[in-house]
């Protein structure tokens, strides 16, 4: 089935979890073949196929989980995203995605549509059924988030601490 | 919280362009310029170089997630599944659209046809068709028929029937009609008996190929009308009136031994 790893990939990375990733999956390709007959030929599948899949997401996670999981408010991301702290010289993946897993759901969406699967900023506006602006927002701050969640690992490494130029309490 | 200092102005607006720049986002001239920085900033370049490596970690950490073996077999059996209940659900949707149709084209049947049809379309579904042969006439030149029950209009060629027949009724049961008659294409011979407000046929009609009732009498009750069948001489012979199912049977019995008298001197 055309996308379906990609699919699955990108619903585990929105969910943190892989049983209800696949559920959400089989749901999108549900989803996509009842409304096949609105799919434009000549335009991007791929693109629509995600469309549907984080359209499948957004349902689900009402359903599922915990609003305080949801999203912050982007005002308070604001105040706590306003560093650009070193990030350790080796990451592991799995240390990457557990520091990906922290970045609140919409910013995280915008980075997983923009710096993996590489979809341009009109696409992904139109997946998310917001303005381009926004979805340049949310990847700003999604990836300046993502880069602060690596360097707490670099915190905890003992990195950066003392020594570093061009910072200050 | 942590706060940079940047050196100036300027690797502020440069680090603002890195990300865009890493993704080839960047009008041709703002790429010109975070080059020119970045060939003379080693800071810059130093955060360059780790935004790619956080990218290319990324990209390696999602796209390294191992998909579940089952999964591709399992949306394919959902979406054949869904199919499968769509197919079905069309079927029903046409079945339930050819009933509709079906029903909506009998209704406007026994609009146009009257309630003669609409008994006989009732009939059609109880009453072996060899009753209905019987029930047709009773239907059409007794019950819906316009004429006046007190006139006694008796054709003189079934006379000697009718005095079998009165003989084995009693006095408060009337002959007031003896005749041939046609109805659906079908010779009979009528005669209409009145019961108070009742109303009774004595109908014979010559057997057509493939109709039998010589297993015995047969009786059948459709809408208030009971419908008794027997078979004498090469004809059907049915007594058919809207009294109940015992005392039509009764009646039946009754008259039975006179026609068949009757059949047997005039049957040819």
């Amino acid at each position: 089935m055309p996308h379906l790893n990609e699919l699955y990939r990108v619903a585990a990375r929105l969910l943190g979890d892989t049983t209800r990733a696949e559920d959400v999956v089989q749901e999108a390709y549900l989803q996509a073949w009842k409304s096949f007959h609105r799919f434009a030929p000549g335009t991007n599948c791929r693109a629509w196929l995600f469309k549907i899949l984080i359209n499948t997401i957004h349902h689900y996670r009402r359903k599922w989980l915990n609003p305080r999981l949801v999203t912050d408010s982007e005002e308070t991301l604001e105040q706590t995203a306003a560093a650009a702290p070193p990030i350790p010289e080796h990451i592991t993946e799995e240390e990457i995605l557990r520091a990906l897993d922290r970045v609140p759901a919409d910013y995280r969406t915008a980075v997983l549509l923009a710096d993996v699967e590489e979809f341009s900023y009109k696409e992904i506006a139109a997946m998310l059924n917001v303005p381009i602006g926004t979805v340049m927002s949310r990847l700003s701050r999604g990836r300046r988030i993502l880069r602060e969640q690596l360097s707490e690992l670099a915190q905890s490494y003992g990195i950066g601490r003392a020594g570093e130029e061009g910072r200050g309490a | 919280m942590n706060v940079i200092r940047f050196e100036d102005a300027a690797c502020g607006k440069v680090r603002g362009y890195l990300d865009s720049y890493l993704s080839n986002e960047l009008r041709v001239e703002t790429n010109h310029e975070v080059l020119r920085h970045l060939e003379s900033c080693p800071r810059c370049a130093a955060e360059l170089s780790v935004r790619a490596r956080v990218r290319t970690g990324l990209q390696a950490a999602v796209r390294g997630t191992s998909v579940p073996d089952g999964l591709e077999g399992r949306v394919q059996r959902a979406v054949r599944a869904q199919n499968r209940r769509t197919r079905a659900g069309l079927y029903t949707m046409a079945v339930a659209a050819i009933l509709i149709i079906g029903l909506a084209i009998v209704s406007l049947r026994r609009a146009k046809t009257g309630p003669e049809e609409a008994i006989l379309a009732k009939a059609s579904g109880r009453l072996a068709l060899v009753l209905n042969v019987g029930l047709r006439d009773h239907l059409h030149c007794a019950v819906f028929r316009k004429y006046d029950k007190a006139v006694v209009q008796l054709s003189p060629e079934f006379a000697d029937l009718a005095r079998l027949i009165q003989a084995r009724l009693a006095g408060d049961f009337r002959i007031i009609q003896g005749h041939r008659c046609t109805a659906g294409g079908r010779q009979y011979v009528h005669l209409i008996v009145t019961h108070g407000d009742k109303l009774l046929s004595l109908i014979l009609t010559r057997k057509r190929s493939g109709e039998s009732l010589s297993g015995g009498v047969f009786q059948e009750g459709v809408d208030h009308f009971q419908v008794v069948g027997f078979e004498s001489h090469d004809y059907l012979v049915y007594v058919i009136s809207d009294l109940d199912a015992q005392q039509n049977l009764q009646l039946a019995a009754n008259i039975a031994p006179a026609v068949r008298e009757y059949l047997a001197a005039h049957a040819g």
